[in-house]
């Protein structure tokens, strides 16, 4: 049964804060590095609340996320929808994984979702194909998965969100 | 996303949802304003007397320019009466600030902090105070993108400074901040530290602001064209206050006479026109015009390659 919503406005904040460090301006350098942050706390919410946050909030959240980076409209809602149905398969089991193991589905899934961004990027001239240094922000965004979980998961408790 | 490719009406939908993302971009840029206010606050009376002393001397030099231009422009002014040539442009400058930085690597897009709410549209001349930037590609209530001159999808018309000779500048490839000439012949007169300025052709961007500086020129029998590279005068990773310049449109259609000869369809009689003469590049008259010369993408090799065979027909 699902219990009853409490404290929403954690996860719509959680999802603010990340949509300001995805824009946050980086050095040329440092760009490719730039961990996913709304996938990841996107991934986060539907391991622990997959009743609350599923692929509708995720498509709304890319939409979102398209705007912001004046990309085409339904590109990053596609990519999270991608990452959104992987993850409500394996959320029992990514339960029960530890970091690691966790941190290395982030990997995949972040990744995959890079890639068809970047293919539909590119494939409709909208960007130029840059190798595969793009692929760091996955790595990156798996490195920073546990910290990122633990802190939210100290939130959502915290909060009671339900 | 087929329909944002596809149709029109999703920029309405961008445009109102923007309104919503605005905040999000406001916030963003707090770390960066802070400092600023920074700078201005905590600064030695020392530091401000120095600094005072040099734009007092930058201002003078610039004064004494100016009285040269001011002599220069009124010569310039009756030559162009003598030639009956349209005048030159002086748009709206309306300045706004950098306040982010388009994410994606393959692409060289900044947002501004000026929107449709302050009366920027799209296909406005972003410049900075040593030469052009880019152009705004998509006006946001409050905010709006630029697209950099860097950009791979972006041309930008320009000619020598020294001789006159025209050419496109394509944003480069890949992640190197560059542009290069595109289909100039073998036999162009184009050396290495040439400055480029805007030829005003495509009436995107106003005539003779300065482009860029030319680092490289190689010439490879193996290729068609010669390969030059050139380097932005802007500062494109560095400034933070721009200019937003309105795009020149031809308000009276006119038609030089020695341009009527060759039958070639419209289009290309338009731009060819434009550079077959000397005199001005806003002659081009029908509305189709502003497109067919587009200083964006696709269109801008096309323009290229009949540029390129103007300049064989002239040889």
């Amino acid at each position: 049964m699902t219990p009853k919503a409490n404290g929403i406005w954690v996860i719509v904040l959680s999802f603010l804060l990340a949509f300001l460090l995805a824009i946050v301006p980086f050095p040329d350098w440092a760009m490719h590095y730039r961990p996913q942050w709304v996938a990841l706390v996107l991934i986060y919410w539907m391991i622990a609340l997959p009743y609350r946050v599923g692929m509708g909030t995720a498509w709304v959240v890319g939409a979102f996320v398209d705007i912001l980076e004046g990309s085409m409209l339904g590109l990053n809602a596609l990519a999270y929808t991608l990452i959104a149905y992987l993850t409500l398969n394996i959320h029992h089991r990514l339960r029960m994984f530890s970091y690691l193991q966790q941190s290395a589905l982030v990997l995949v899934m972040v990744g995959l979702s890079l890639i068809l961004v970047h293919w539909i990027k590119v494939g409709t001239e909208q960007s130029d194909p840059v190798g595969m240094l793009y692929l760091l922000s996955a790595v990156s965004s798996a490195f920073i998965w546990p910290w990122l979980f633990v802190v939210l998961r100290q939130l959502r408790r915290g909060f009671d969100v339900q | 996303m087929f329909a944002d490719r596809q149709f029109d009406y999703m920029d309405r939908v961008r445009f109102t949802v923007a309104y919503l993302t605005t905040p999000v971009y406001w916030v963003a840029d707090i770390p960066a304003r802070t400092s600023s206010w920074m700078d201005d606050v905590f600064v030695s009376h020392r530091d401000l007397i120095e600094e005072n002393a040099e734009l007092r001397q930058q201002l003078l030099f610039a004064q004494r320019e100016l009285q040269l231009l001011a002599g220069l422009a009124s010569e310039n002014n009756r030559l162009r009466e003598l030639q009956a040539a349209a005048q030159g442009i002086q748009g709206e400058v309306e300045t706004a600030e950098i306040i982010n930085v388009s994410n994606d690597p393959g692409s060289r897009r900044v947002l501004i902090n000026k929107g449709v709410h302050d009366g920027v549209r799209e296909g406005y001349a972003v410049l900075d105070a040593h030469g052009l930037m880019g152009q705004v590609v998509e006006a946001l209530p409050f905010t709006s993108w630029v697209m950099l001159i860097t950009d791979s999808r972006h041309g930008t018309p320009v000619q020598v400074n020294r001789n006159g000779e025209r050419a496109i500048a394509r944003g480069q490839r890949g992640q190197v901040p560059g542009l290069v000439l595109e289909f100039v012949p073998d036999t162009a007169d184009i050396q290495i530290g040439d400055l480029l300025v805007s030829s005003g052709l495509g009436q995107r961007f106003p005539k003779d602001y300065p482009v860029a500086e030319v680092t490289d020129v190689v010439h490879d029998p193996g290729q068609a064209f010669a390969i030059i590279s050139a380097r932005p005068m802007a500062q494109l990773d560095r400034t933070r206050l721009v200019m937003l310049v309105e795009p020149e449109l031809p308000e009276t259609p006119e038609r030089l006479p020695d341009t009527q000869s060759d039958g070639e369809p419209q289009p290309v009689e338009e731009v060819s026109a434009g550079i077959g003469s000397e005199e001005n590049p806003a002659v081009s008259d029908n509305e189709a015009s502003p497109d067919v010369v587009e200083a964006t993408a696709g269109e801008a090799s096309d323009t290229a390659v009949e540029t390129v065979n103007d300049a064989a027909g002239e040889q």
